[in-house]
C-alpha cells in the first residue's frame, strides 16, 4: 500500500513541479481567453456590467462578418502587416550587413540604431503627424523650399499616401528589431564556409545568396514571428496619426476594435473583432514558424 | 479630440499672476481630520495650477487627498468605464465633462442633495443646466469652453484687400458676421500652399461637434423629438456643404480631414491662416510674441451666424462629480466646492480658462483691465457673451459618442469627395438609427 502511494507520488511529482507554471498560464492566458470568448457572445457594454449575463449567440460575429467596413479593415491590416514586415526585413538586413562590415565604432552604431525603439509608439505617432502635416509640417516645407514641389502634399489625407505615411512611421520605429536579430545571426556565423566558398571562387553575391542568407534566415523568421505578434502596437501610431481616417482609408482592425470597445463601450462586439484579430496573429505566427522550421532543416539544424 | 487636453501651450504662455484675487471671507470647508479622500483627476499642464491649491484644502480640513490617477480625458474615460465594469468605484471624486457624463449612468450623485443652493446660485445658470443629466445635477462645473472667431487684423486693414474684395463680392471687407461671409473671405484670402483662408478640425468627435453646431446654426437638428436621426435634412446638407465647398476650393489646408485641435491652433499661430474658429484656451498663445507669429495681429469676434440667424456655440464644461459609492460624501462635496470657489476659479481664469461663476467673469476682466491687458479683456468679453447667450451642448445622451463615431467618417467621405453630402449624411443616419434602436429609444 505504502509502495503504491510512493509510486503514485513519484508519478505526480513532475505535475506538482509544473503546477505554478500551469496555474499562472491558466490565470494569465486561458481564463482571459475564455472570458473574452464569452463576452463576444453577449451584448456586453462596459458601462452596463449587467449586460454580460445576456447570451446572444453569434450575433456579434454575424454583425461584423456582414459588415463591409470590417472586411475592408481586415484586408488593410493584412496589407499593412505584409508591407511593413517585408520592408522592415529588407532594411534591417541591409543595416545589419553594413554594420557587420565596419570595424570601428560598431558598438556606438549598434546603440544608436536602437534609439527609435526607445520611444513610445504614441510619441512616434505625434512626431510623424507633425512631420507629415501638410501646412506646417517640415516635410512639405523642405520639399517646397528645395523646389521639388509647389503643392502642399496631403500626406495624411490621400488614401495611398496616408497608408504610406503610417507604414513609414511603423518601419522607422521597428526596423531595428530586425537589424539587431540579423546582426546577432551574422555574429554567430562560422567563418569556415565563407572562406571555403571564396577559395572555390564564389563571388560576393554567390557567397551572400547561398551561404550568408540561408544561415541568417532562421533569425529573420524569429524576428518576423516576434514582430507579427507585437505589430498590433502600431495601433498607437495609427490612432494618433489618422485614427483610421480620412473616411476609413487607414482603418485597421485594431483602431476599429478599440473604438468599438472603449469609445462606444460595446465590449462584446469588440471582443468578437479581437478574436478575429487573434486568429490573424496566430495564422501569421504559424506561417513564420513553419518557415523557421523549414529554414532550420535546410541548414541541417535542430527542429 | 484633444480639446480637453489642449496642449501645454495655453498654460505655458499664460499670463503671469499679477494681482491676488479680491479677498473673500474664508468659507468653512468642514473638519475631516484623518480622512483620506480618493480622487481621479484630469491631468495636463493647463489643469495643474488648480491642483497646487489642494494642499490649502487639506490644511483647512485636516483631510488628505490621494490622487489615484491624473490622465487625459480619454484615458480617464476608459479607466472609469473599466471601474464600472469591474465594480471598483472605490474613489470619491472624479473629473468629468458635459459630453462624457451621460455615458456613466447613475454612478454619480445628484449634487443638489449635497451642495447648498446658495453656492449653486453663484454659478452661471446655463452652465449648471448643461451639467444636468436626466434631471440630476451630476457635475459641478470647473471651467467652460466655447469657440469664437480669431482673425488676422492686418488683412482687414489692408486697403488693396478692401478694394479687391469689394469688387469681387460686392460688399465691404470686415470681420465676418455670417458663415457665408467666412466662406467668401476664406476663398478670397487663400493662396495655397503658402496661405489659407481658414481651417477646421476633420476627425473624431471634433468634426462631429463642428458639424453639429453648424447644423444648429443652419436651423437643423440632430434628432427628431422621438430620437430619429434628422441630420440628413436640407439644413444638414447645407451645413456639411459649407465644409465641402471650402475643402474643394483649396481655401483650407489639404490635410484638414486629419486635423485636430493642436493642428488648427498651431496652424493659426504660425500666421498662415486668415480666419480661425477656436477655443478660448488658445487666446493667450495666439497673442504671445515669444510663441506665435500672430502676436499683436489677432482680432477676435463672436462666432458668426448661420442662415437661421443663430450663432454656432458648441460648448462643454470640465466638471467634478462625486460617486454614489463614496464613503464620505460630505468631504467630497467640500472638496469640489473648494476647487470651484471664487479664488480657485480666479487662479484658472488668470491662465485664460473660462470661469463658471458669474462673479469671476467680472473680477477676472477687471484684473486684466487693471494690468492694461486689453487683449485678454476683449477675450473675456467676447467669450463671456457667447457663454451666456450662444452656448449649447450636444444631446446629453449616452449614445452621443457612438453616434459621433458613425457620423465623422461619413463627414470625411463627403469632404474628400467619396460621397455627396446627401449620400454621406443618409448613410450616417442609417447607422445612427440602428444605434438608437439598439439603445431602446425607438
Amino acid at each position: 500500500m505504502i509502495r503504491y502511494f510512493r509510486t503514485r507520488q513519484a508519478a505526480l511529482t513532475p505535475l506538482l513541479l509544473l503546477m505554478p507554471a500551469i496555474v499562472t498560464m491558466l490565470f494569465v492566458v486561458a481564463l482571459p481567453l475564455v472570458f473574452s470568448l464569452w463576452t463576444s457572445l453577449t451584448p456586453y457594454r462596459l458601462t452596463r456590467p449587467e449586460t454580460i449575463e445576456v447570451f446572444i449567440g453569434i450575433r456579434n460575429y454575424v454583425r461584423i462578418f456582414t459588415d463591409d467596413d470590417f472586411w475592408a479593415a481586415f484586408g488593410r491590416t493584412i496589407l499593412f502587416l505584409a508591407i511593413a514586415l517585408n520592408v522592415e526585413f529588407l532594411l534591417g538586413l541591409g543595416i545589419a550587413l553594413l554594420i557587420n562590415k565596419i570595424t570601428w565604432g560598431q558598438r556606438t552604431l549598434r546603440t544608436i540604431m536602437m534609439f527609435p525603439m526607445m520611444f513610445s509608439p504614441i510619441l512616434v505617432g505625434f512626431q510623424f503627424k507633425f512631420i507629415f502635416n501638410d501646412n506646417i509640417g517640415i516635410l512639405n516645407n523642405a520639399l517646397q523650399s528645395l523646389g521639388i514641389t509647389d503643392q502642399a502634399i496631403p500626406w495624411l489625407v490621400d488614401g495611398r499616401l496616408a497608408m504610406f505615411s503610417i507604414i513609414f512611421a511603423e518601419v522607422w520605429m521597428s526596423t531595428s528589431v530586425f537589424a539587431i536579430l540579423l546582426l546577432a545571426g551574422l555574429f554567430a556565423m562560422p567563418r569556415d564556409p565563407l572562406e571555403a566558398a571564396r577559395v572555390d571562387g564564389c563571388n560576393a553575391w554567390q557567397v551572400f545568396r547561398h551561404i550568408t542568407l540561408p544561415f541568417i534566415m532562421p533569425f529573420a523568421f524569429i524576428a518576423m514571428t516576434i514582430r507579427s505578434l507585437d505589430v498590433a502596437r502600431a495601433y498607437d501610431i495609427v490612432q494618433v496619426m489618422t485614427d483610421g481616417g480620412p473616411a476609413g482609408r487607414t482603418e485597421l482592425i485594431w483602431t476599429m476594435l478599440a473604438r468599438v470597445g472603449y469609445e462606444n463601450a460595446r465590449m462584446g462586439q469588440a471582443n468578437a473583432m479581437a478574436y478575429v484579430s487573434t486568429i490573424l496573429s496566430v495564422a501569421f505566427t504559424y506561417f513564420f514558424f513553419t518557415k523557421l522550421i523549414a529554414a532550420r532543416r535546410y541548414m541541417g539544424g535542430a527542429e | 479630440m484633444s480639446r480637453y487636453t489642449i496642449t501645454a501651450l495655453a498654460a505655458a504662455t499664460a499670463l503671469p499672476l499679477l494681482f491676488a484675487g479680491p479677498a473673500l471671507a474664508q468659507a468653512d470647508y468642514g473638519d475631516f481630520d484623518g480622512y483620506t479622500l480618493r480622487v481621479k483627476l484630469i491631468g495636463g499642464a493647463q489643469y495643474e495650477p488648480l491642483y497646487a491649491e489642494i494642499s490649502k484644502w487639506e490644511e483647512m480640513t485636516g483631510a488628505t487627498v490621494d490622487i489615484l490617477s491624473r490622465k487625459n480625458h480619454f484615458e480617464l474615460d476608459r479607466e472609469i468605464k473599466q471601474d464600472i465594469a469591474a465594480n471598483t468605484l472605490d474613489w470619491c471624486v472624479g473629473s468629468n465633462h458635459t459630453s462624457f457624463a451621460p455615458q456613466y449612468g447613475n454612478i454619480y450623485v445628484d449634487l443638489r442633495e449635497h451642495i447648498d443652493e446658495d453656492v449653486l446660485a453663484e454659478f452661471v445658470p446655463l452652465v449648471l443646466e448643461h451639467g444636468t443629466v436626466d434631471g440630476r445635477l451630476v457635475q459641478l462645473p470647473r471651467h467652460s469652453d466655447i469657440s469664437n472667431l480669431f482673425y488676422l487684423k492686418s488683412l482687414y486693414e489692408d486697403e488693396d484687400n478692401k478694394a479687391a474684395f469689394m469688387e469681387e463680392y460686392g460688399y465691404e471687407l470686415a470681420p465676418p458676421e455670417t458663415w457665408q461671409q467666412v466662406s467668401d473671405q476664406a476663398k478670397f484670402f487663400a493662396d495655397p500652399p503658402d496661405f489659407y483662408g481658414t481651417q477646421f478640425v476633420g476627425k473624431d468627435e471634433a468634426i462631429t461637434g463642428r458639424f453639429y453646431e453648424m447644423l444648429i446654426a443652419e436651423g437643423g437638428q440632430l434628432f427628431t423629438d422621438d430620437w430619429e436621426p434628422a441630420f440628413n435634412s436640407e439644413a444638414g446638407v447645407r451645413a456639411l456643404q459649407w465644409f465641402v465647398d471650402l475643402y474643394e476650393a483649396n481655401a483650407v489646408p489639404a490635410g484638414v480631414p486629419n486635423y485636430l485641435w493642436d493642428d488648427t491652433g498651431l496652424g493659426f499661430g504660425s500666421g498662415t491662416v486668415a480666419i480661425n474658429l477656436d477655443w478660448a484656451g488658445w487666446s493667450a498663445y495666439f497673442n504671445d510674441p515669444d510663441a506665435a507669429a500672430t502676436a499683436g495681429n489677432v482680432g477676435l469676434i463672436r462666432a458668426p451666424k448661420g442662415s437661421s440667424g443663430k450663432r454656432t456655440g458648441w460648448s462643454g464644461s470640465h466638471t467634478f462629480s462625486i460617486t454614489e459609492t463614496c464613503d464620505n460624501k460630505e468631504a467630497a462635496a467640500s472638496f469640489i466646492t473648494f476647487l470651484t470657489d471664487h479664488d480657485r476659479q480666479m487662479v484658472e481664469a488668470r491662465t485664460g480658462l473660462l470661469p463658471t461663476r458669474t462673479q469671476v467673469w467680472e473680477d477676472a476682466k477687471a484684473e486684466f483691465a487693471e494690468a492694461g491687458n486689453d487683449f485678454m479683456v476683449n477675450v473675456f468679453e467676447t467669450f463671456g457673451a457667447s457663454m451666456a447667450e450662444d452656448a449649447f451642448t450636444p444631446p446629453l445622451i449616452p449614445e452621443w459618442i457612438e453616434v459621433s463615431n458613425v457620423l465623422w467618417p461619413e463627414l470625411q467621405a463627403a469632404m474628400i469627395g467619396d460621397k455627396t453630402a446627401q449620400e454621406a449624411l443618409d448613410d450616417a443616419a442609417e447607422e445612427a438609427l440602428i444605434i438608437m434602436e439598439d439603445a431602446g429609444y425607438r
